[in-house]
């Protein structure tokens, strides 16, 4: 088939200190001290290539700053590589910035035909679409209405709804999934599933790695601007997560060296334990419905994680995972908070956060709440407690022996006959 | 190790380049009246006076200078509110679009990041908006012209070929200014400083023929002095424009326009890579 998109040696070279004589004045005072200052360059990329197929979809995982973002704005169009070409022989809509474009003074209706004339449809083709983009949006009722009065997720259904349904060949998206509520989200992969079947051609970035995984033939990983691996989906995310360890390693042998740690001057691994502990959970203890300490819990019974921490006063704000995993590691639950600072404010160097889970519906079994604190771009990871915390359920119903029950959900089945 | 250095194919117009010539041209119709329409309604959206505050403001300026050079510092011209006013309106258009020029394209940042979108756009959009205005003024213009006994000669339908020169002339200027105010953020300030001592150098609410000869020369470096000589001319007059003078301004905007385009076309991927 043929190449839709190629990418062929690309490099992307930026200055370091970009606001250097953001004014004429600065320049002429720069001058005349003659001290020139030596341009500092730093390569977003370096030599990517690649070659897309119609049809074909990619994702590109990588840390933040390994220049996914800068590849996909090369890929649309916007700016030149430095070095080597990009050919690109159809029509590329982005989704880079979700509404970048829109305004908030003009009603949903009028941002719409800008963002359609500007995706390059003529006028008559926008209103065409208009009424299937409102619908898809759920905005209806609303479309008439200034976009300021819009709910953020009004927005960005909006801006979702009309960037998929302009028709484009490709379509470029860089982690805007992990937005809107889970219902629209579940509506959007939808679409770029059809999308996909239509044989149009995607490229995405998104940290949700499930995703990635769900919607892409194929992976690239990036690391420092370039490409580090590219395959399939399966082990690309593999290649990730080791890269990802070992970030983690190198970043907690330095941090290790540069200062006193708070406590356990730990190389890397402890157990099951992993992470540079510049913010550190220092206790975790998981406690019932009176708030005390104990081993096991009935199906349904409520779960309180208390974690309480230490941070070093250069870590202003933690992204925290925490998770229910039973023995073989398959994941029960999980639920990531971006940052902490949003959700409690400015954090205290020490303290204590608590995360009630309301019931837990899992047959018995030994699980283990599995945690994690995080730098808020998840680059490398702080503290991770894998496998250090577990609980056991039990439960006093009666074996069924009519039937036998697998998997970790407990959903009490109840068969008869009509 | 650099890679060696390839010519670059990307440029931003690497897909519009396959569509045929007049449905692009149909397009970029399109999406100037569009352009166009969004920045009207945007300016008027939420202000209570709408429209009305563009008609009040050179009414304002008129009242003001007619009564310094009516009254206060008399200059003795005949019919003295039609000749500002015929002098006032295409200024006002050359000096907003100069004063907004630099807030284009730093202020449109999410346009500019649009791979297909040309920015140049956003400078046409501009001019043609103010362009509008100056137009809706015309009746009210030719009704002061009327209201004076200004002789209305077949002079007139020149009229476009001044507002086309004036309109490449403004293009030319703005484009070169939206692209330096991306790299140095004071080129604005200094072009509304430059913009405000011009307007006393450029005969707005003065005549140029009552000066001493031996500063004449000086207005004809001045491609909106020349310019408003020939809506003067054609307006309040009633006789042709200076067409010799008229042609040298016309070639100069030719000329700048052809070279703001080249240096914007040279400095767009770097602007791009700066927003």
């Amino acid at each position: 088939m043929k190449d839709i998109l190629v990418a062929d040696r690309v490099s992307k070279r930026f200055r370091r200190n970009p606001d250097r004589y953001a004014t004429l004045k600065e320049l002429l005072i720069r001058r005349l001290r003659a001290k020139r200052v030596a341009d500092e360059w730093f390569w977003a990329l370096k030599d990517v290539s690649f070659r897309l197929q119609r049809g074909c979809s990619i994702g590109i995982i990588g840390h933040n700053g390994a220049g996914k973002s800068t590849l996909l704005r090369l890929l649309c169009g916007l700016g030149r590589p430095t070095t080597g070409n990009i050919q690109c022989m159809a029509g590329v809509g982005s989704l880079l910035e979700l509404g970048g474009g829109f305004q908030p003074e003009l009603s949903g209706r009028e941002n719409l035909m800008t963002a359609g004339i500007l995706s390059g449809l003529r006028k008559k083709q926008v209103e065409a679409l208009q009424e299937d983009i409102v619908a898809f949006a759920e905005l209806e009722a609303f479309i008439d209405q200034p976009v300021r009065t819009y709910s953020s997720g009004m927005y960005l259904r909006l801006a979702f709804a009309s960037a998929i349904r302009m028709n484009h060949d490709i379509l470029v998206i860089d982690e805007v999934l992990a937005v809107g509520d889970h219902r629209f989200q579940t509506k959007c992969i939808d679409q770029l599933k059809e999308f996909r079947r239509a044989g149009k051609t995607l490229v995405l970035t998104s940290h949700d790695l499930e995703q990635v995984r769900s919607l892409c033939d194929e992976v690239i990983v990036l690391e420092e601007g370039a490409i580090a691996y590219r395959g399939d989906p399966e082990n690309a995310v593999h290649y990730y997560h080791e890269l990802m360890r070992q970030r983690t390693e190198k970043r907690a042998a330095e941090t290790s060296s540069a200062e006193g740690l708070p406590h356990e001057p730990s190389e890397t691994r402890q157990g099951e334990r992993l992470g540079t502990f510049e913010a550190a959970m220092e206790q975790v203890l998981l406690l019932t419905d009176t708030n005390e300490r104990a081993a096991t819990w009935k199906t349904g019974d409520r779960l309180t994680v208390d974690i309480h921490y230490r941070r070093l006063p250069n870590v202003q704000d933690v992204a925290i995972l925490l998770g229910i995993y039973t023995e073989t590691n398959v994941k029960c639950f999980e639920t990531a908070l971006p940052s902490a600072r949003d959700l409690f404010g400015p954090l205290s160097e020490t303290g204590i956060l608590r995360c009630v889970l309301s019931g837990l519906w899992l047959h018995p079994g030994r699980y283990y709440v599995n945690l994690g604190f995080y730098p808020t771009d998840w680059s490398y990871t702080y503290d991770y407690h894998w496998q250090m915390h577990p609980f056991w359920i039990v439960s006093d119903e009666p074996v069924d022996r009519f039937q036998s029950v697998s998997g970790p959900l407990a959903v009490h089945p109840l068969w008869s006959r009509l | 190790m650099t890679p060696p250095a390839l010519p670059s194919l990307s440029e931003r117009s690497s897909f519009d380049s396959m569509l045929p010539n007049s449905s692009k041209l149909l397009y970029s119709i399109d999406l100037i009246l569009h352009l166009s329409r969004r920045n009207f309604l945007l300016r008027y959206r939420g202000s209570l006076l709408g429209v009305l505050w563009s008609l009040l403001v050179p009414f304002s300026q008129l009242l003001v200078l007619v009564f310094v050079f009516g009254k206060v510092l008399p200059l003795q011209i005949e019919g003295y509110p039609a000749f500002v006013f015929t002098a006032l309106l295409p200024w006002n258009w050359f000096s907003y679009c100069l004063s907004s020029a630099g807030a284009l394209f730093i202020g449109n940042r999410d346009l500019m990041r649009i791979p297909t979108f040309d920015p140049m756009i956003l400078v046409v959009v501009d001019v043609l908006v103010n362009l509008t205005l100056f137009i809706l003024f015309l009746p009210i213009l030719l009704l002061i012209l009327l209201l004076y006994d200004r002789p209305f000669t077949p002079v007139i339908v020149t009229l476009p070929v001044i507002l086309s020169i004036q309109a490449m002339l403004v293009i030319g200027f703005s484009l070169i200014v939206a692209t330096c105010n991306v790299f140095y953020r004071d080129v604005q300030y200094i072009v509304s400083v430059g913009l405000m001592l011009l307007f006393y150098l450029t005969p707005v609410f003065y005549a140029v023929k009552n000066l001493d000869h031996s500063y004449q020369w000086m207005f004809y470096l001045n491609p909106m002095a020349v310019l408003i000589d020939s809506y003067r001319s054609i307006l309040y007059w009633g006789y042709p424009p200076p067409w010799i003078h008229l042609a040298a301004v016309g070639a100069v905007s030719l000329l700048l326009l052809w070279a703001a385009q080249r240096f914007y076309r040279k400095r767009l991927p770097d602007m791009i890579d700066l927003l």
